[in-house]
């Protein structure tokens, strides 16, 4: 998958992976893995077809009003999903100063030129964790949804959490 | 640089039938969940969605059966949360959508 991603964010149509020998996978979706000969000693080697995303929609700590973000702890795979997608949404805990991009320029995860859209959303991955502004699931709400998965009430849901915030 | 502060629902506008999606975060943590339920709330459907640990933002979207393609290296919420359900309703009895599974 991170290959797929990388493949995408390299402007190439496919990538090859070092491993999935003896994985099912690779028989199950042709559509995503092809085994080819290297052009150079004729070698089999897998390969896997690039993954470019329309939207990479991400949930950050802080972002100015360009766009400019700043991930806090983990980044996960979040700055390759952004440099392969065509285009990139950001919910963020708030909105700073450019100056805090400013401060410590290297620290800036995602420019503001790859983003088209900026929501100012506190809470944005609520009930999941959002380190360091929020440190553990709402368990009682995650139970909810889980009930509504079974109820196949999940729009109802989203629904009703939405509007409990307005 | 301009600025582009909009809202919630003008930015869930912004994505469209059949879409492919990458999902940020990682399973519980610093996933775009309330976006998701927005998503959720709107008629679009065939998305298809990517993402190493798509999470319970994605999720949302399989059980509603508006993605009929997902991605992934990992499907589920880790934890006491376990496996994603969505998925698993999705993908187990519905078939309503497609697993891709990478690594």
């Amino acid at each position: 998958m991170i290959h797929a991603l990388r493949a995408g964010a390299c402007g190439i149509p496919f990538m090859p992976v070092g491993g999935m020998w003896g994985s099912d996978l690779v028989a199950q979706r042709p559509e995503f893995f092809q085994i080819m000969k290297s052009p150079f000693e004729g070698e089999p080697v897998v390969c896997v077809k690039a993954l470019i995303p329309d939207y990479a929609i991400v949930h950050v700590q802080e972002a100015d009003i360009y766009g400019n973000c700043r991930i806090l702890g983990p980044t996960f795979q979040d700055i390759l999903l952004t440099r392969a997608a065509k285009k990139t949404i950001i919910t963020t805990e708030r909105l700073v100063g450019t100056y805090r991009m400013q401060e410590e320029p290297k620290l800036t995860a995602i420019p503001h030129f790859i983003v088209e859209a900026v929501v100012e959303l506190p809470g944005g991955a609520y009930p999941g964790i959002c380190y360091p502004e929020y440190l553990t699931v709402d368990w009682d709400v995650y139970k909810a949804y889980q009930g509504a998965v079974k109820a196949g009430t999940v729009r109802e849901f989203a629904g009703e959490v939405l509007k409990r915030r307005s | 640089m301009q600025e582009k502060v909009m809202s919630l629902s003008k930015a869930v506008d912004l994505i469209q039938y059949g879409m492919l999606l990458a999902v940020g975060g990682n399973a519980m943590h610093r996933n775009p969940t309330l976006f998701f339920l927005e998503l959720a709330t709107r008629p679009v459907e065939n998305l298809k969605l990517c993402a190493a640990a798509i999470g319970i933002a994605g999720d949302i979207l399989v059980a509603t059966h508006q993605a009929d393609t997902a991605y992934f290296g990992f499907f589920g919420l880790e934890n006491e949360a376990g496996l994603a359900p969505g998925m698993r309703r999705a993908m187990e009895k519905d078939g309503s959508c497609r697993a891709v599974e990478g690594s």
